[in-house]
């Protein structure tokens, strides 16, 4: 009997923030497969439709396909076509944040990062981190796979104004280390200089081959997922007349004391976290007036808790507390938990105080307003003087 | 501060930002943009409404961002309904309770009935509908949520994006710089200068002022008859910029005057930030921190600035009447 | 002797009444809570005298003059939502226009009952009967009716929102009529009393689904791929459900109100053993039935069958009356240009429902009657002949000058 050899296939995704990667992303998705047309290969690539319309922040992902001898008809059945998919030989992550996890939709769940890589599969995660940060974040495997690390900021623009900082092709280059099937790094290079004109791109394609990272990462080494994987019910197993029950009325003072959405948890979009120091609030409430995912717990004395769970990490806290350094966002790898930091505050208020300032850092990330043109990092050259109690 | 006006003095009106509910009824869990404008209008239109109330909220991006089956933030009921049947859902949920409550089919209670329309739901495709609603006899508001375009679909220009904006439907090119070049519909004003019978059409920002908006969603509840609220929502997605200064834009679109923030109330207006005679800010300060305005020039801002200096100077009632009777009576 | 003093006490009175008329009685008969009016011939007729009941204290509803179809449509969606029994109605392009609002209140499954008068669609602007308006939601999830009389509007109006508002079923209801014939001539009608109407249409009530603050739900949150599937199977179950529940109405209708509902999908005239049968719905089963009957004296052996419920889709009981039968001609007052063979719209469910039965008979159409164009006795016993007629052409054009 003739056995039915499995087709070459390598599926590649690529996971990205919402609008401010979504130029990015096409970019790499698209330009890579140009280059694998160039050494002949079939390929094509899609963007997963459920994501749009995309929001800011919410983590989204593009696919492309490889193969070396399918036709592209076959190609596209074997990959299904798909909305999603299950399985990839190579995950790309261009925001290193997102290895918390990802929640792209309503009760999606928490997914992990990588969730789909295959067998001796790679995950590129765009990072200054090193690997044994983002893997401590990721799940357990119970088979090997490559971790590549290209050095990198998470490159963040704007709808209409894309910032142009070489990520897109640093990417591509990395890519062509990563999986040389794929496309081979002369191909990329020689592929970037053509499309752009641009002997530098060219040269940054192969400086970022030079520089990606690659470990193995061992069955076993990651975490537990905490989140469950939801299961969706048969037809038979909801109510007719496409409605849900509304979120169950309840309020009370303190932290968790509002009843939210149990379905969908947003934490999830964040690449920031308020970090909130409580001996320095003046009570003004403006971080829970202006919030608009509503994750400020008011409390009897005052003070408002943030559920993480639910803070997508915009700023505006930061942005409207009128206390310099009271509200500071801060890199949201440098956590472990989403638990409630009114608590910790109230069980140990210098301690808490400590921990927050040791989180914060002495560097200050300071968007520009127009997205696309970027950020600037501003050192905090002496930290505030510690102050006790609360300031009136 | 709140002025204790006569007829809003069974509103409740809040005052002051500390006196707010501390109850969320529509609450954590959506799936809007980091910083979202309009999430804050949702939230705070069903705080000031409080839980005996009924919503629709037409397509756009508050149905398909909120609302992820089988997920919803809401706590009070909501319902989706049609681009252009933000008015005629709020009539029909209107008269059915009404209908039902004269019947003795269920408790006679005050129940507010609201609905939510983008400006391209309210402003363009259900313009007519809305007109309906706002003829007709019933209690109920309808809140145009204006991020000034078509968010919903990645950004496209609406009758109520701002002039030269940038969006798929509008991109800049070589050929064409300015791709959108209507001016901003005046839709409270046209709403409430077309139905006279209406009592009460106010715009507002969610946050600026604060408690502004929510209160005027009270005044709105609590005249009676047909109401109509304008939000000015800045939209860190569409209009590029980052989220966490939304607030900040809000407050620019009010203070350059771009976007006139007032109250007619029984037919009679009040300005709720009055620009008149006032040294304005530049609306260039207000644009150039969007990425919508990337591409515009010199001569861009300053057209702009000349027609927010013709409302404000010369418009009968600024922001609200475009005729200069008794200021330029051509002969 | 018993049976008559009964009979008494469920009617009223009887009056000469149009189509429209008799709709508008059967609306105020269920104590319609909100309906809301826009104007189009030929259905306009039932809002005129649903606004006269309200001007003269006949009516305790919620009255709206909306500002289009669209919002007409919309707001008595949206008044079934918060538990009220709602009608609306329209024709031809103005059903249309109500068109997007049409499509989600069947997805939202609610049981609002619409009023269609069937009319050419435009352009050019047109008066007269056509069925394309009501044929174009046969698919969204929507019950479609016709009624032939103005006894039978009456009757089918109430058994409509009886079966559109059962807890089993809650779909929305279209009760359909020939424009310019049914909703403009007049005749009497025997029209039932309050009392018994209660008796047969219990209190709408949306239960777990209404919108109330003391019942807080989100109707129609946005979904993706993963549950559109599984909404649409509900809703199939749901319109197959329907048919049993339409059974049961008729039954009961014909236990309170001794009407003769022999079968509440269809009804035949001398089909049982007749060899050519002409099939068709709405005001020209009135003509046929007439000229099947003519026929029959003459010794032919013809029949008529009367499609009254095309959704759901009478597919068993037309299997069974058509199983024996030679041949069969579908009169159809619609168009469906570029279609399987050139025929209308009727033609393929009919042939899909005979496809699987062993004999199916050789079926022809006959399109007829567009725009409100008369269909004669003459005409109707061509196409009986016809359709005997082996050798006649697969589609037909009847009445159209050459």
């Amino acid at each position: 009997m003739m056995q039915t050899q499995k087709p070459h296939l390598i599926r590649l995704e690529v996971n990205y923030r919402g609008i401010f990667q979504k130029t990015l992303a096409y970019h790499i998705s698209g330009d890579v497969v140009y280059a694998a047309h160039k050494e002949g290969k079939t390929a094509f690539s899609n963007g997963r439709y459920s994501d749009d319309p995309q929001r800011n922040g919410i983590p989204c992902a593009n696919f492309a396909y490889f193969s070396k001898d399918l036709s592209e008809e076959d190609l596209e059945a074997e990959a299904s076509a798909s909305m999603d998919i299950t399985e990839a030989e190579v995950v790309v992550v261009l925001d290193d944040t997102m290895v918390k996890g990802l929640e792209p939709w309503g009760g999606y769940g928490i997914r992990p990062i990588n969730e789909k890589v295959v067998k001796d599969g790679a995950v590129l995660i765009v990072s200054n981190r090193k690997p044994a940060d983002l893997v401590a974040q990721m799940e357990k495997k119970n088979f090997p796979y490559r971790l590549a690390i290209l050095p990198g900021e998470a490159s963040f623009a704007g709808l209409w104004y894309f910032k142009d900082d070489m990520t897109d092709v640093r990417v591509l280059g990395a890519i062509a280390k990563v999986a040389p099937e794929i496309a081979s790094i002369d191909t990329v290079a020689n592929y970037v200089a053509s499309k752009y004109k641009s002997k530098e791109k060219a040269a940054a394609a192969r400086k970022a081959y030079e520089e990606v990272k690659i470990s193995t990462v061992n069955a076993g080494t990651g975490i537990d997922w905490p989140y469950p994987k939801p299961i969706l019910p048969g037809w038979k197993d909801f109510d007719e007349g496409v409605y849900v029950k509304g979120v169950k009325r309840g309020f009370q003072m303190g932290p968790r004391g509002q009843n939210r959405n149990p379905d969908f948890k947003r934490g999830t979009s964040k690449t920031q976290r308020p970090v909130v120091r409580f001996d320095l609030c003046t009570k003004c409430t403006l971080c829970w007036y202006d919030c608009p995912d509503e994750v400020f717990d008011p409390t009897t004395d005052g003070l408002y808790d943030v559920n993480y769970e639910y803070c997508t990490g915009c700023g505006r806290c930061a942005e409207v507390c009128p206390v310099e350094d009271c509200i500071v966002m801060v890199d949201e790898l440098k956590f472990e938990n989403q638990d409630s930091p009114y608590v910790l505050y109230k069980k140990d208020p210098e301690k808490y105080v400590k921990w927050a300032e040791d989180k914060k850092g002495k560097e200050r990330l300071m968007p520009s307003p127009v997205t696309g043109k970027g950020s600037s990092v501003s050192k905090v050259e002496t930290p505030k003087p510690f102050k006790k109690g609360v300031v009136k | 501060m709140v002025e204790e006006v006569e007829e809003f003095k069974n509103a409740n009106l809040y005052k002051g930002v500390h006196a707010v509910d501390l109850e969320e009824l529509y609450t954590s869990g959506h799936r809007t943009c980091q910083g979202c404008e309009s999430a804050l209008v949702m939230r705070d239109f069903v705080k000031a409404s409080g839980p005996r109330t009924v919503v629709t909220g037409a397509t756009g991006c508050m149905y398909v961002a909120n609302t992820s089956y089988m997920t919803t933030p809401w706590i009070v009921p909501w319902m989706h309904t049609q681009l252009a049947a933000g008015g005629a859902s709020a009539v029909g949920m209107a008269a059915g309770l009404k209908a039902l409550m004269r019947k003795g089919r269920i408790p006679k209670e005050k129940i507010n009935v609201i609905n939510f329309s983008g400006d391209l739901g309210a402003g363009d495709e259900g313009l007519g509908g809305l007109s309906g609603a706002m003829q007709s006899p019933y209690d109920l508001l309808v809140i145009v949520y204006d991020n000034e375009s078509a968010a919903n679909t990645d950004i496209q220009a609406s009758g109520l994006t701002t002039w030269g904006a940038q969006t798929t439907f509008s991109p800049t090119g070589p050929a064409k710089r300015i791709l959108h070049e209507r001016w901003k519909k005046n839709l409270a004003a046209m709403m409430a200068i077309g139905h006279p019978n209406v009592k009460y059409v106010a715009t507002s920002c969610a946050t600026f002022p604060p408690t502004d908006y929510m209160n005027k969603v009270k005044k709105a509840l609590s005249i009676g008859g047909p109401t109509l609220i304008h939000t000015i929502d800045p939209c860190p997605k569409g209009w590029d910029y980052h989220p966490r200064y939304s607030h900040v834009l809000g407050e620019l679109a009010i203070k350059t005057g771009i976007f006139a923030d007032y109250e007619i109330v029984n037919g009679e207006v009040r300005y709720t930030y009055d620009l008149r005679n006032k040294k304005r800010v530049p609306v260039r300060e207000y644009l150039e921190k969007q990425g919508r305005f990337s591409h515009f020039l010199d001569e861009d801002y300053e057209y702009v600035q000349s027609k927010v200096d013709e409302m404000w100077d010369e418009w009968e009632l600024p922001g609200i009447l475009p005729i200069k009777a008794g200021l330029k009576v051509k002969k | 002797m018993v049976v008559k003093q009964e009979e008494k006490s469920v009617f009223d009175r009887e009056e000469l009444m149009t189509g429209t008329d008799a709709v508008a009685e059967a609306v105020k008969l269920v104590d319609v809570d909100v309906f809301a009016a826009y104007p189009i011939r030929p259905y306009t007729g039932v809002m005129d005298r649903l606004a006269r009941f309200i001007a003269n204290g006949d009516l305790d509803a919620e009255y709206i003059v909306a500002d289009g179809e669209h919002s007409q449509f919309e707001i008595g969606k949206h008044a079934s939502s918060v538990g009220a029994r709602a009608f609306v109605g329209s024709s031809g392009v103005g059903w249309l226009y109500a068109m997007e609002s049409i499509g989600v209140t069947a997805t939202d499954r609610l049981p609002l009952v619409a009023l269609v008068g069937n009319r050419a669609l435009d352009d050019p602007g047109a008066f007269g009967v056509e069925h394309n308006d009501a044929l174009l939601v046969r698919d969204l999830g929507w019950l479609l009716c016709w009624a032939s009389t103005a006894q039978e509007a009456l009757d089918t109006t109430l058994i409509a929102y009886r079966v559109a508002e059962d807890p089993k079923v809650r779909m929305p209801a279209a009760v359909a009529m020939d424009g310019g014939y049914l909703t403009h001539s007049q005749h009497m009608v025997r029209v039932p009393t309050k009392e018994a109407v209660r008796d047969f249409l219990p209190t709408y009530d949306l239960g777990n689904r209404r919108m109330h603050p003391d019942n807080p739900v989100s109707i129609a949150p946005q979904v993706n791929e993963d549950w559109v599937m599984e909404l649409r199977k509900q809703n199939y179950e749901a319109a197959k459900r329907s048919r049993k529940v339409i059974t049961s109405a008729y039954e009961e209708y014909n236990s309170i109100f001794h009407s003769e509902y022999e079968n509440p999908f269809i009804e035949e005239t001398n089909v049982e053993d007749a060899d050519t049968v002409l099939v068709g719905m709405g005001s020209a089963a009135v003509v046929a039935r007439s000229v099947a009957n003519e026929m029959r004296k003459e010794g032919k052996k013809v029949g008529f069958l009367k499609i009254r419920w095309y959704r759901p889709y009478p597919t068993e009981e037309i299997r069974k009356a058509l199983s024996n039968v030679s041949n069969v001609g579908i009169i159809e007052r619609n168009f469906a240009m570029g279609a399987p063979d050139d025929g209308a719209i009727t033609m393929h469910d009919l042939q899909s429902a005979l496809y699987d039965s062993k004999n199916h008979p050789r079926v022809v159409d006959f399109i007829a009657g567009l725009g409100g164009r008369e269909i004669s006795k003459k005409e109707v016993r061509k196409m009986f002949e016809m359709t005997a007629d082996k050798k006649s052409p697969k589609i037909s054009w009847i009445g159209l000058r050459e």
